[in-house]
């Protein structure tokens, strides 16, 4: 075995109360292939900005070629000869192929020579086995074809370390083949590669050894002989029992509210098809960027579909705005509670009647403050939002006091249909009971719930029926009790086989 | 793939013909509603005009190209005329050679001033160079206290330097000015496309967070650009001193509009990261001709120019974005960096049909 | 233990306006006693009444997290096309009907690219800044043009209610209404959250679009508004009415507490701002200081109120750097 090239030493890594990497250890060695699998917010990511720089550890020790290290910057990471590769490409999309390559690579001479600049290039894409041509602006290439620039960029600064961050995330099945080719011909040349997926199909497929990393900490590295897929899945979900929640099964479910058929939208989702009954939670469970966050958006009028056609209480409707989506009693609680759920300079009160507003304005526009604080009053106390006053920014709350915000903000509009997107992401266990419980009693009061959610648990503790999305497909779907961690996890990450289809 | 001529050239260049061409248009245009309009004065006024402003837009555009604007320098060009046509009177034995060099570090001063609060706070640009427009104007009026600089009280050589030719072509007389002015142009031109410092700039312009990933010094950059553009325009203060003579407090005033104006109009990408210099000579000289042909057009005041100069430069801001819109409809980086509310929510997916269109 | 203590009023930045206000009318009332009278006070105002009228309405353009920097050019052509078409054989009245639609076209044009084609205002206006100017300029060319009707002329200085003329009326009313609009209106409170975060107001159903162009439109017509009562004061008009009027504005604006970004600010900032500004250049004008000084002056002064929020941070920084040290 030859020596390792990095060394991640008990890395740990805390924002506020949560620790992402919580004395994490993975070493990387000279032409391998280094699989790094998890579940959403496992700790992956930060690992990755630990290791290139941008965030620094709170403790443990990067040891390169045996010497401890410190990356203050991304240069600093850079100049020991790693390199990362992100899920979005980050190439300049002004600048040709060559010049993204080589824009910062200080071994050449400072005068470009185009000519020369093309050619080796040329070279250097050709080492990957592919064929780009270096004339073209990056603004112009593929998603694959920008990820290959990246990937020559590291290559040109002889990269010995090569981070890549669910580099199949957004392509097709042969430019996943053409990276992988790529993989290879790194590993043959001596590169010590970290491949971050979610695909374990695709890790067994291309990986020497698989580490297996949950709620920031090491579970287990093993070379890919010696495990089989089901144990990597069961690796990945296994949690301690008390973190569980007791399934309750709706009581009762009444007619079918919304109605959808061979829904798509071109990239996002295809031939999207299901019901949701009053009363009833439907769970759509999946990875992170499987389409189901467009599937609600397109129902929410933020992205409407192409094609296919949304029935609510039996009537066809084309809903083309947020706005047209209140109307027709849909509410949508966003994943991204920062960007797009509430917005956090602006006080309790105000956020929770944005949607409503105007329901609130007499004749002459302006709002009644007083009939506003009385319902904002009534959320508190129905969902317990602990905040000592209402006309503070939300930003002052803790993260589950606003998650109640949002959802009270949606309550508010009183939905026939509520989406909600990962609804208890980043926000501590008892706080995740308390959405749980105000969901269930939305349920039982009759909406109709459909719960985007990539924490399995979740999934299962509050679902009557999941559906199970890869790729913008439906690829299987369980009725509440049938529905298993590993079950649901082999369907969403497209293990071979088993799977209740 | 089709092979015709007009497939093989980039935008940049296409942009770069299209505006040749109606510079061409406009001449002949002009000369048809002009008696004696193609005469070899007013090319020589004309050409020592855009001396001065291509100087200013040329600096001006490396600041465009990092995604900011320096609105300070027609207050830079004022206080560097009025300051070294004050030195100089003041000391008429100074080396000839230490006045243009005076100027250029005066105006590098100014641009690192700007330069310092854009990149170390992260101040939007516009903002900033906003305020020292006005800072540097009354600085300029504080020295000056009301006088103005008067051509009697410069020594002769820099009075003759504005009207020294370089070479004759026929009636054409080419001065100094004009070539040192071009020089210069060429000069960051090709600093701009032969040099990785250069094209560093695009880089920054292009996309500022790939430029941090990639390694690049991002505020180091955007500061160079200011300390150009001040350098620059002291440049182009120094010949405004030589070719007017007479400098008041208002010297230079408005310029910072006409150069923005020039670089806009010869394709340089208001949201940085695109466009030539060569462009910018021509957009530079298309404005000039334009009001300098509107004074002598009997059909529309002259009065007419910022009108036409303002609809321009709408007119190219609104074509750059259409154009790169057409370019975000793919799935690019630069789509990733102008993320839409539903790119937000879920990892971005190439459409199929882009990658189809990419495949033939 | 919490509750809102006159310390702790004082810390927001407005409390901080206020003191510093306090501090400069003490300076000028002690260096002339004729400073804290009535008539100078109204005289005060009077003098830049047209920019703290579009100050005003500028104040929600910048919450909503947009620029208008071609107000000044408007006033500009609003009151050159005023001038042109009383020339021309209108009567004043009509004239000042004519010269407002064009400043609600003007403010239209500029809604048309920044609400609907999605190019940004900055970019926008700042090409209008110079196309509405240079229009202006070839309505009247260099002439001025002169002898309105006496009722237009005293329009700007003669009393009509109490010591007040009608522009200073005008302040009053609208800053009492977009106050309101402001603290009040649904409109006002979505324009906040257009400011604060454009995407949560787009996906709570908000006509993002709609209250952009709203605001662009109203910025124009008030624009114009102030530029008929440039001319009504002066009793004049040329083609520079107005120029560079947009720093002083927007640097009153800023300076009041509204972020660049959006989102924050109130209309008692700017006030506050408008109340420092005059006095601050009333003082220097005592103290001899000249216009383009006092414009520098101001161009300080926005470089510091955009750097306001760097400051605090650094000084929260800094703060906890203390507090982890000595905890």
């Amino acid at each position: 075995m030859t020596a390792p090239v990095l060394e991640m030493r008990e890395i740990s890594k805390a924002f506020g109360n949560t620790r992402a990497l919580d004395a994490f250890s993975i070493s990387l060695e000279p032409g391998t292939i280094h699989a790094l699998v998890g579940e959403n917010g496992a700790g992956k990511s930060t690992l990755i900005k630990v290791m290139m720089g941008i965030h620094q550890p709170d403790a443990g020790s990067i040891v390169v070629d045996g010497r401890e290290v410190t990356f203050r910057t991304t240069q600093e990471a850079q100049a020991a000869a790693l390199a990362a590769i992100y899920q979005e490409p980050m190439v300049f999309p002004d600048l040709d192929v060559a010049e993204n390559i080589f824009i910062n690579h200080h071994a050449r001479p400072a005068f470009v020579r185009w000519r020369a600049l093309y050619d080796e290039a040329s070279a250097v894409i050709k080492r990957l086995g592919v064929s780009v041509d270096p004339r073209r602006p990056a603004g112009s290439l593929t998603l694959a074809e920008q990820q290959t620039v990246e990937i020559a960029r590291a290559i040109s600064l002889d990269a010995r370390v090569l981070i890549m961050d669910e580099p199949s995330a957004s392509l097709s099945d042969h430019e996943v083949r053409r990276l992988f080719g790529i993989a290879r011909a790194l590993r043959a040349a001596g590169v010590a590669v970290l491949y971050i997926s979610h695909r374990l199909e695709e890790v067994f497929e291309i990986a020497d050894t698989v580490t297996v990393m949950r709620d920031g900490k090491h579970v287990s590295t093993r070379p890919i002989a010696d495990i089989t897929e089901e144990r990597v899945v069961a690796e990945m979900v296994g949690r301690d029992m008390q973190g569980r929640f007791k399934r309750m099964p709706s009581a009762q479910t009444g007619d079918v509210l919304l109605r959808v058929e061979g829904l798509s939208r071109a990239g996002a989702f295809h031939d999207v098809s299901f019901t949701v009954r009053k009363g009833e939670i439907l769970c759509f469970s999946g990875l992170v960027g499987a389409g189901r966050t467009d599937v609600a958006l397109a129902l929410f009028g933020i992205a409407p579909p192409d094609h296919g056609r949304i029935e609510i209480a039996g009537q066809p409707v084309t809903i083309s705005s947020p706005a047209v989506a209140q109307r027709h009693g849909i509410a949508y609680v966003s994943e991204d509670r920062r960007k797009l759920g509430i917005a956090m300079a602006e006080t309790v009160t105000a956020n929770i009647t944005l949607p409503m507003l105007d329901s609130y304005c007499g004749p002459l526009g302006l709002v009644d403050k007083r009939a506003e604080s009385a319902d904002a009053d009534t959320f508190r106390e129905r969902l317990d939002i602990r905040a000592a006053d209402l006309n503070m920014p939300v930003g002052t709350l803790s993260g589950g006091n606003q998650q109640k915000v949002m959802l009270a903000k949606w309550l508010n509009t009183k939905p026939r249909l509520l989406l909600v997107d990962e609804p208890t992401r980043g926000i501590d266990i008892g706080a995740k009971a308390e959405v749980h419980r105000i969901i269930r009693d939305l349920a039982a009061q009759g909406v109709a719930i459909v719960i985007i959610s990539s924490d399995l648990p979740e999934v299962l503790s509050l679902a009557d029926r999941v559906i199970v999305m890869r790729e913008g497909r439906f690829v299987g779907e369980f009725q509440g009790e049938s529905a298993t961690d590993e079950s649901v996890m082999h369907l969403a990450v497209g293990a071979a086989g088993r799977g209740a289809a | 793939m089709r092979n015709t001529f007009m497939s093989r050239i980039s935008p940049t260049s296409m942009r770069i013909l299209a505006l040749l061409f109606v510079l061409i248009l406009t001449i002949l245009f002009f000369s048809t509603q002009i008696e004696n309009y193609l005469n070899a004065r007013l090319f020589n006024r004309i050409s020592t005009s855009v001396a001065i402003i291509l100087l200013i837009a040329v600096g001006q555009s490396v600041v465009v190209l990092t995604r900011n604007i320096d609105l300070s320098v027609g207050s830079v060009v004022g206080f560097v005329a009025y300051f070294v046509g004050g030195v100089v009177g003041a000391f008429p034995e100074i080396p000839a050679i230490l006045v243009p060099v005076l100027a250029i570090a005066l105006g590098a001063c100014f641009g690192a001033f700007n330069g310092f609060l854009v990149s170390r706070f992260n101040l939007p640009s516009i903002i900033v160079t906003l305020a020292t427009l006005a800072i540097f104007r009354s600085i300029l009026v504080e020295f000056t206290d009301g006088s103005s600089i008067t051509t009697a009280s410069l020594p002769d050589w820099l009075t003759e330097f504005a009207r020294l030719n370089a070479f004759v072509v026929g009636n054409f007389r080419v001065r100094w000015m004009v070539v040192i002015s071009i020089v210069v142009a060429l000069v960051v031109h090709v600093f701009l496309t032969r040099f990785r410092a250069g094209r560093q700039f695009y880089a920054v312009g292009s996309n500022p967070e790939a430029a941090r990933v990639a390694g690049i010094n991002v505020g180091r950059t955007v500061m160079q650009a200011f300390v150009i553009s001040g350098a620059l325009a002291g440049l182009a203060g120094f010949m405004f001193l030589a070719r007017f003579g007479n400098i008041t407090i208002v010297a230079g005033l408005g310029l910072e509009l006409k150069s923005v104006g020039a670089v806009v109009v010869g394709g340089v990408n208001i949201f940085g990261g695109s466009g030539s210099v060569i462009g910018v000579l021509i957009g530079a000289s298309l404005i000039d001709l334009l009001e300098t042909s509107l004074v002598r057009w009997a059909l529309v005041s002259e009065f007419w120019r910022d009108a036409v100069l303002g609809m321009l430069i709408l007119l190219a801001v609104v074509t750059d974005t259409f154009m790169s819109r057409r370019l975000l409809a793919r799935p690019t980086a630069k789509a990733a960096a102008a993320k839409t509310a539903a790119d937000n929510t879920a990892a971005p997916i190439a459409a199929p049909g882009a990658r189809q269109a990419e495949g033939s | 233990m919490k509750g809102s203590t006159f310390i702790d009023r004082l810390a927001t930045w407005e409390g901080f306006l206020f003191l510093v206000l306090v501090l400069l009318i003490l300076l000028n009332a002690l260096s002339t006693p004729f400073f804290l009278t009535v008539s100078n006070q109204i005289n005060l105002f009077q003098l830049s009444i047209e920019k703290v009228i579009v100050a005003l309405i500028m104040t929600l353009v910048i919450i909503n997290g947009e620029i208008d920097l071609s107000v000044a050019s408007i006033m500009g052509l609003a009151a050159t096309t005023f001038g042109w078409v009383f020339q021309a054989g209108i009567s004043a009245e009509w004239a000042i009907v004519i010269a407002l639609t064009i400043g609600i076209i003007c403010g239209a044009f500029n809604a048309f690219w920044i609400a609907w084609a999605g190019i940004p205002s900055l970019v926008v206006t700042l090409a209008m800044l110079i196309a509405y100017r240079g229009f202006a300029r070839v309505l009247v060319e260099d002439r001025g043009i002169t002898d309105f009707p006496e009722w237009f002329d005293s329009l700007g200085q003669a009393p009509i209610l109490g010591p007040f003329p009608l522009s200073m009326l005008i302040f009053f009313t609208l800053l009492v209404v977009l106050f309101v609009v402001l603290q009040r209106s649904a409109f006002g409170r979505k324009l906040y959250f257009i400011g604060s975060n454009r995407d949560v107001a787009e996906y709570s159903g908000v006509n993002v679009r709609r209250i952009k162009a709203t605001i662009f439109i109203a910025s124009g017509l008030i624009s114009a508004l102030a530029g008929i009562l440039f001319a009504a004061r002066v009793g004049s008009v040329r083609g520079d009415i107005g120029v560079g009027f947009e720093l002083d504005i927007i640097t009153i604006v800023l300076l009041g507490g509204v972020s660049i970004f959006g989102g924050t600010g109130t209309i008692t900032g700017t006030v506050l701002a408008i109340l420092i500004v005059l006095n601050l250049r009333n003082g220097m004008a005592l103290a001899n200081i000249t216009g383009h000084l006092q414009t520098g002056a101001l161009g300080i002064l926005l470089i510091l109120s955009v750097m306001v929020p760097t400051i605090r941070d650094a000084g929260q920084r800094l703060w906890r750097t203390v507090r982890g040290e000595t905890g």
